[in-house]
């Protein structure tokens, strides 16, 4: 990645951690918001591999977590085994079909669900909310959301290269 | 040596992993580090001027609801005037009679909220007062409706505060009626929980919940709800009770901070004797 493109990256994170933090909640349904951030995350995954992903998910985590006001470090871990999980699948052969394709969906989804199980497994520690029905109600909810949301870039992406969505 | 860079750069990826999980749970460990408060100032400063101006637009999904919400509440809030009238002309006369003054406990302090956050279970609000209005962190927020939550963090013109539907709140409560002593806490959902009421309590649906007062933070008897629900679980020597929230969220704008903080010596001793 070049330093131009670096900076670019840098912006449309700086972008899209504003749109997390503030105009997120203006399509939240039932206090249910998506996490644009571990889109980002696997997008970064599928474009430059595991490594990228995995820093990119620290520092995304690291700046949500001083963001949020509490439990610093809890995003940061969540974002960064996002980001390291996402990159394995990565191919660089296979980066435009897998972007244009519901795969990218799917790999959100389970991105998005070891992002909430491990960030659950944790939270839940010292109080007396119940894992599963906690991870069931939130961490499941928002990751489906999220992985609905993730079909917009697939549509934006699969325009611009000009491949359909669904395989041949 | 050479054979330790190999061995480094052959699984480069999971020694990554590696730093990255070892820092994030270091930083689990340093929550209450003061340089991080200082790094948490200054962002929720930032956010607090984003969210305030974006703080006109509406969210579209809950726009009916929450219209349908404030016409039931315009009915009921002038159906209460009168009774408050009423309660006031009382209350001067006898307040005439006994010759008290008309005392305010605390100070009160308007904000508005110019953002909500609703992160999985961290569910805050940012209000436009902060360390130039005399806003600190634990001062308790309510409303006239009752019981919002405390004040989380500061910068000098904003401030982030943990609301009831929050993972990490607690407050002591009671029940009014019956004056039997609970801890108040949020497990996601639209109702909070009362613990620790035994089964051979008294606690009735329809009774108010109010904050107690052993809480160092929340002065006693600011309202938080009423009892929804009260279930009894076999092999449980506990009630289940389901409290329904006074403040309506959904919908909150205007809340008033307390000028009210935390006794620090009574504080300093609990965690002393306690830890």
């Amino acid at each position: 990645m070049n330093v131009y493109a670096s900076i670019r990256y840098g912006l449309i994170t700086v972008v899209l951690i504003v749109l997390q933090t503030t105009f997120i909640r203006f399509i939240s349904i039932e206090s249910i918001t998506p996490d644009i951030l571990v889109v980002w995350i696997v997008y970064l995954a599928l474009r430059y591999g595991q490594i990228h992903a995995t820093v990119a998910g620290f520092i995304l985590g690291f700046i949500v977590d001083i963001i949020s006001g509490d439990f610093l470090g809890l995003y940061a871990l969540s974002k960064t085994v996002c980001g390291f999980v996402a990159g394995y699948s990565y191919d660089e052969n296979r980066t435009t079909q897998t972007l244009a394709t519901y795969r990218f969906a799917l790999i959100v989804l389970l991105a998005s669900i070891v992002h909430n199980v491990i960030y659950f497994t944790i939270f839940v520690q010292g109080s007396e909310l119940p894992f599963w029905r906690t991870l069931g109600l939130f961490g499941v909810t928002t990751s489906l959301y999220t992985s609905a949301l993730s079909l917009l870039p697939i549509f934006g992406y699969s325009r611009a290269k000009g491949d359909r969505v669904l395989p041949r | 040596m050479r054979r330790l860079f190999y061995i480094v750069r052959l699984f480069k990826e999971y020694f990554i992993l590696a730093l990255f999980v070892i820092v994030s749970i270091s930083l689990m460990a340093q929550n209450d580090n003061r340089q991080i408060h200082g790094i948490r100032t200054l962002t929720i400063g930032l956010l607090g001027k984003m969210q305030e101006s974006v703080s006109f637009l509406p969210n579209f999904f809950h726009l009916q609801e929450e219209n349908e919400a404030l016409r039931r509440a315009n009915v009921n809030l002038a159906d209460e005037l009168n009774q408050l009238r009423e309660a006031k002309l009382e209350n001067m006369r006898l307040h005439r009679l006994l010759g008290l003054r008309e005392t305010a406990k605390y100070d009160l302090i308007p904000a508005k909220v110019i953002g909500k956050t609703l992160y999985l279970l961290r569910n805050t609000i940012t209000m436009n007062v902060g360390e130039k209005d005399r806003v600190a962190p634990g001062m308790p927020i309510v409303t006239d409706r009752g019981l919002v939550g405390k004040i989380l963090a500061t910068s000098g013109g904003y401030a982030l505060g943990e609301i009831i539907m929050n993972r990490d709140f607690r407050v002591g409560a009671r029940i009014q009626r019956s004056r039997v002593d609970g801890i108040l806490a949020w497990e996601g959902g639209t109702h909070s929980r009362l613990k620790n009421i035994s089964k051979t309590l008294d606690v009735k649906v329809g009774d108010v919940v109010e904050t107690s007062g052993y809480s160092n933070t929340y002065p006693p008897s600011i309202r938080i709800g009423v009892v929804g629900a009260v279930t009894e679980q076999p092999g449980s020597l506990f009630k289940t009770i389901w409290v329904e929230n006074a403040v309506d969220f959904a919908t909150l704008e205007e809340v008033f901070v307390m000028n009210s903080l935390p006794d620090s010596a009574r504080a300093r001793l609990e965690e002393k004797v306690l830890r």
